[in-house]
C-alpha cells in the first residue's frame, strides 16, 4: 500500500453548485480530509464546465461522456419531452441555471433522479477502470448504485455514509419503496457503513436490517460562520422577547409542537413573540392552528430565509428551538449558537449526542419545551451561560475530528481485505 | 507507632423532581420521593447494610482493637427511618460496640457557613440533637460538608464547643508538612485539627478498581505497608472516604468488601500499630503545629476548594437566591415551609449544576440525577420561585389575621404574580414593598417590612 491513501469519492452535490446540507458536509469533510494528507478523485452527476477546486480532483460525469443520456421516453417531468438527448440536456442546464438555488436541488432531486441515478453508476463504472485509487466512499443513496458498480468493476472496499434515511424524510408515514430499495442495496453492499449519529445507527440497524459491527458513527461538526450579523430588532424588543424556528414546515420537523408550547409559553408570559422561518407542507395547516388557538398576533411567519437572514433572525433571537420528530444530525441549532443564541432542541436529533451547552426536550414534551423556554427567557444567569458555553462549544468542533475518524474507517477496511 | 483513624462520610440527598414552571404557584411537592426511595434502597443493599454488617463482624473479631468512625448528615438519617429503617439499627448495632464514634456536621449537609452563619449554627445543632437520640452519643468532633475549612470555620466551630475538626490535607495547605501529624488551627488554639491522607484515602476510595494504575490490584500487604511506612514520620494516618466507596463507588465484585475484611489483622500484625477514632486521635497526639489556612479548602474535584458548588455563575445566583429568602422563610414561622427550605440547602443541589464537564465533570455526571447541569438549575430556580409565592401568601394570611379591616386587593393576590426570575426574592421585597405602602402609606425602603411585622 501506498503511503497517500487515495479514496474515489462519490456525491451527489458540492457547493456553491447545489449547495444543499450534504453537500456542505462533502465540502467540509474532504477538506478537512485532504489537509490530513488523503488524496481525493470526487465525482458528482451534474455541475459547471469550470468547476474546479484547489484540494482535490472534481469529476463531472455529465462531462466526461456527453452523449451517454437516457432515453427521453423515460423522463417523466415538467420538463415535457424533446426530440434529442442533445436538447433536452441543453435545456436540462439552462433549466437548472434559472432557477434559484432551492428550486435546482428540488429538480436535481425530482421526478429524473432514478435514471439519474442509474446514469451515473454506468459513468462511474468507466470513470473507476480508469482510475488509481484504494477505496470507495459514497455520500447520500443516490450514489449508492454507482457505488456498487465501481465495486464491483474494480473489487475495491466500499465506504458508504448516510447522512439521512428515507425513513427521516417521511416521518416512516410514506416510504417510497424505490428509495428505500437504494437506500438497502448500498447498505448491504458496503464494507462498512459510516452514519452521522448513533439515531441514524439505530435506524439502519432497526429499519434496514445492517448488523450493528457493520456501521461507524461520525458526527458532523460545526462550519463556523460569520458572526459578525447585525438587525435592529430594537422595536420588537422593546416590549417583546424572541423565540425562533427554523426549518422545512414540514412533519419531520415538528412545527406543531412547536406551537403548541408557544401557547403555553404565552399562558406565563404574553410579552414573546414567535418567529417561524421556512415553509413547506404544513405551514397552512400550521397558521390555521396558530389562528385557532387565539395567538395569531404572537407570531411571525417570514417565509422561506436566505442565509444570511438566517444569521440575522439568530442574532436577534432570545432562544432557539428545535423541536423535530426526527433529526439524523441537524446542524440548525449549531447555527444559532454561533449567534450567541441559546439552543433548546430535541433528543431525537444526532446533534444532541454532541452536544453539552444546549437544553434537550422530547418533541413531544410541550410541557418541558414551554418549561426551558421560559426559564431561558427568565432566568438571565441561565441565558448567558449558555451562549456562553454554547460559542465556545461550536467553536470547538472542527472538522479535523470527524477526518481523522474517517481515515481510520478507510485504514480498517483496508487492513480488513 | 502509627494509628489508622478511618472516618466514613454517609450522605443521601433528597433530589428535586423536574420541577417545571407550571408547577409553580400550583403545588409545592419538590422532592422526588419515588427516586430518591429507590436510591436508599439500592445503596441500602449494596454497601451500608452488608458494610455495617462486615464492620460489626471485625470489631468483635478484634475485641475492641479495631475502630471507626462515621459522620452521617442529617437528611440521611431521616431517609434511613423512612425508606430502610434496618439501615438505623444497624448503625445503632455498632454505635452500641463503644467502638464507633459519630461526628457532628451541618444536618442538612448544607453550605450554610458560606451564607448565613446563624442558619449553620442551627443546622449543627439540629444534627448534634439528631445523632444523640439516635445513637447516644455527644459529638465533640466536628465536620463541615465536603470538608470545607478554613481559619473562620475553626473558630466558629471552636465557640460551639467542639475539640476536633477534621479538613483535608492538600498539597497547597500542607507544603512540606505531612498529613499524618495533629495540627491546631491558627484561629482556635484549643482545638485539634486532623488532616486527611489523601494519597492513602484515595488509592481505595477512586483507584482500588482502576486497572489502569500502576499499582493494580491493591493488596492487603502492600497497602499494610504503605501504611506502616508512616512509622518514625507521624503519628496518625488519617483515611477520610465517602463510605459508598464499599459495594457502590467501588462495587462488590472489585474484591472492596474481602480488602477492608483483611485489613484490620494486616494492620495489627505490626506490634505498632493500632486503631482509633477521630477523638482518641484528637486527645493521644500532641499538636506539632499551627496551620493558618484563609483560603477555603475542601476534599473536592482536583482543585479541592469551592468551585464544584460555587463554581459558575448558575450555581451562585442560585445559593444567593436561596440564601437571601431564608431569613423571610423563618419569619413565616411554618414548619413545612422551613423544611423545604432547608432540604434545598443540601450541597448536591449545586454539585449538579457544574459545569466543569471536561475534567472532573465524569464524577458530576454519575452522580447527577439531571441529563445537563442546567437542568438542575431550571428545576432549582422554579422550586425558589414557588416558595417565593408561599412566603407572600403566608405572610398575607397573616396580615389577614393580624389586621381584620386589612382586605387583599386583587393586584396582591398571588394569582397575578406567577411572573418567574431567576432573582425571586426581588419580586418579594417588590411585593413586600406593596404590602408596606398599602399600610404605612407611603414608606417605600424595602428593608422595614420586616420590622413591621414585629
Amino acid at each position: 500500500m501506498r503511503n497517500t491513501l487515495k479514496v474515489l469519492m462519490l456525491g451527489w452535490e458540492l457547493p456553491p453548485f447545489f449547495a444543499g446540507g450534504v453537500g456542505m458536509v462533502c465540502y467540509h469533510l474532504t477538506r478537512a480530509l485532504c489537509q490530513q494528507g488523503v488524496d481525493i478523485i470526487y465525482v458528482m452527476p451534474f455541475g459547471p464546465r469550470m468547476i474546479r477546486s484547489d484540494y482535490m480532483r472534481i469529476l463531472i460525469a455529465d462531462h466526461l461522456f456527453p452523449r451517454m443520456r437516457f432515453r427521453l421516453k423515460e423522463i417523466d417531468s415538467l420538463l415535457g419531452a424533446y426530440e434529442t438527448p442533445e436538447s433536452y440536456d441543453e435545456e436540462f442546464r439552462k433549466y437548472l441555471a434559472s432557477l434559484s438555488p432551492r428550486e435546482r436541488a428540488k429538480a436535481l432531486y425530482g421526478p429524473n433522479v432514478f435514471q439519474e441515478a442509474y446514469l451515473f453508476a454506468r459513468k462511474v463504472r468507466l470513470i473507476a477502470m480508469q482510475e488509481d485509487f484504494d477505496i470507495i466512499h459514497a455520500h447520500d443513496h443516490w450514489t449508492f448504485p454507482a457505488a456498487i458498480e465501481a465495486k464491483k468493476a474494480t473489487g475495491k472496499p466500499l465506504v458508504i455514509h448516510v447522512h439521512i434515511t428515507e425513513f427521516d424524510k417521511t416521518g416512516g408515514m410514506s416510504v417510497n419503496q424505490r428509495v428505500y430499495e437504494i437506500e438497502r442495496a448500498g447498505m448491504h453492499a458496503a464494507d462498512l457503513i459510516i452514519v452521522v449519529s448513533n439515531f441514524i445507527k439505530q435506524r439502519l440497524i432497526n429499519s434496514y436490517g445492517v448488523p450493528p459491527d457493520k456501521i461507524r458513527v461520525v458526527h458532523n461538526a460545526a462550519e463556523a460562520m460569520n458572526t459578525n450579523v447585525y438587525h435592529d430588532a430594537s422595536k420588537i424588543k422593546e416590549t417583546d422577547k424572541i423565540v425562533l424556528f427554523i426549518g422545512r414546515i414540514t412533519l419531520q420537523k415538528g412545527p406543531d409542537y412547536f406551537v403548541e408550547a408557544a401557547k403555553k409559553v404565552l399562558e406565563k408570559d404574553p410579552n414573546v413573540k414567535f418567529i417561524m422561518a421556512g415553509t413547506g407542507d404544513m405551514l397552512p395547516r400550521i397558521i390555521e392552528r396558530v389562528a385557532e388557538l387565539g395567538i395569531a398576533d404572537k407570531f411571525i411567519f417570514p417565509g422561506f430565509v436566505t442565509r444570511e437572514e438566517v444569521a440575522k433572525l439568530n442574532k436577534i433571537a432570545d432562544v432557539f428551538v428545535m423541536p423535530s420528530v426526527s433529526e439524523p444530525f441537524g446542524i440548525v441549532p449549531l447555527e444559532a449558537m454561533w449567534q450567541e443564541t441559546p439552543a433548546i432542541i430535541s433528543k431525537q436529533s444526532g446533534v444532541s449526542e454532541v452536544l453539552n451547552h444546549v437544553l434537550k426536550v422530547d418533541f413531544w414534551d410541550v410541557n418541558d419545551i414551554a418549561n426551558k423556554i421560559l426559564a431561558v427567557l427568565h432566568y438571565r444567569n441561565l441565558h448567558d451561560q449558555l451562549k456562553h458555553h454554547g460559542l465556545l462549544e461550536v467553536r470547538s468542533m472542527t472538522w479535523e475530528e470527524p477526518a481523522r475518524k474517517c481515515i481510520e474507517i478507510y485504514k480498517e477496511v483496508l487492513r480488513r481485505k | 507507632m502509627v494509628s489508622v483513624c478511618f472516618y466514613f462520610q454517609v450522605h443521601q440527598p433528597e433530589r428535586l423532581r423536574k420541577y417545571s414552571v407550571f408547577d409553580i404557584g400550583n403545588n409545592s411537592n419538590y422532592f422526588d420521593e419515588q427516586k430518591n426511595k429507590e436510591i436508599i434502597r439500592k445503596v441500602a443493599r449494596k454497601c451500608y447494610l452488608p458494610a455495617n454488617n462486615l464492620l460489626l463482624r471485625l470489631i468483635k473479631k478484634h475485641k475492641g482493637r479495631f475502630k471507626v468512625s462515621f459522620s452521617i448528615s442529617g437528611v440521611a438519617l431521616e431517609q434511613f427511618e423512612k425508606y430502610a429503617p434496618e439501615v438505623i439499627y444497624s448503625f445503632r448495632q455498632l454505635a452500641r460496640t463503644g467502638c464507633v464514634e459519630f461526628l457532628n456536621e451541618t444536618y442538612y449537609h448544607s453550605l450554610a457557613f458560606l451564607f448565613d452563619k446563624e442558619e449553620f449554627k442551627e443546622q449543627v445543632l439540629m444534627h448534634k440533637k439528631k445523632i444523640k437520640d439516635l445513637f447516644g452519643q455527644e459529638p465533640k468532633a466536628f465536620r463541615n460538608t465536603e470538608l470545607i475549612y478554613n481559619n473562620e470555620l475553626a473558630s466558629f466551630v471552636q465557640s460551639l464547643g467542639y475539640k476536633t475538626i477534621l479538613a483535608e490535607g492538600a498539597d497547597h495547605i500542607l507544603g512540606w508538612r505531612s498529613p499524618n501529624y495533629v495540627y491546631t488551627p491558627k484561629t482556635a488554639n484549643k482545638m485539634k485539627l486532623l488532616l486527611k491522607n489523601y494519597k492513602l484515602s484515595d488509592d481505595v476510595a477512586f483507584r482500588f478498581s482502576n486497572k489502569g494504575w500502576e499499582e493494580y490490584p491493591l493488596t492487603v500487604d502492600k497497602y499494610a505497608q504503605w501504611v506502616s511506612a508512616a512509622n518514625g514520620n507521624g503519628y496518625v494516618v488519617n483515611l477520610f472516604m465517602d463510605y459508598e466507596t464499599f459495594g457502590e463507588h467501588q462495587w462488590e465484585d472489585t474484591g472492596i468488601f474481602e480488602f477492608l475484611e483483611h485489613l484490620p489483622s494486616e494492620i495489627l500484625k505490626h506490634p505498632d500499630n493500632d486503631f482509633v477514632t477521630v477523638s482518641e486521635a484528637s486527645s493521644r497526639y500532641p499538636v506539632v503545629a499551627e496551620l493558618d489556612i484563609h483560603n477555603f479548602v475542601s476534599w473536592a474535584d482536583i482543585e479541592r476548594d469551592l468551585s464544584a458548588w460555587l463554581g459558575n455563575s448558575l450555581q451562585n445566583a442560585a445559593a444567593n437566591e436561596l440564601y437571601k429568602i431564608g431569613r423571610l422563610v423563618k419569619e413565616t414561622n411554618d414548619p413545612k415551609l422551613l423544611n423545604d427550605w432547608r432540604k434545598l440547602t443540601t450541597s448536591d443541589h449545586f454539585y449538579y449544576m457544574c459545569i466543569k464537564w471536561f475534567s472532573d465533570g465524569d464524577v458530576h455526571k454519575y452522580f447527577n440525577p439531571y441529563e445537563t447541569p442546567y437542568e438542575g438549575f431550571i428545576a432549582f430556580m422554579n422550586v425558589l420561585n414557588d416558595i417565593v409565592i408561599r412566603i407572600r401568601e403566608l405572610k398575607q394570611k397573616k396580615k389577614q389575621s393580624n389586621a381584620e379591616s386589612y382586605t387583599l386587593n386583587s393586584e396582591t393576590s398571588s394569582s397575578s404574580h406567577s411572573f418567574i426570575s431567576d432573582t425571586p426574592s426581588t419580586h418579594l421585597f417588590n411585593i413586600n414593598t406593596h404590602l408596606n405602602a398599602e399600610q404605612s402609606k407611603g414608606t417605600s425602603d424595602t428593608t422595614h417590612f420586616s420590622n413591621q411585622e414585629s
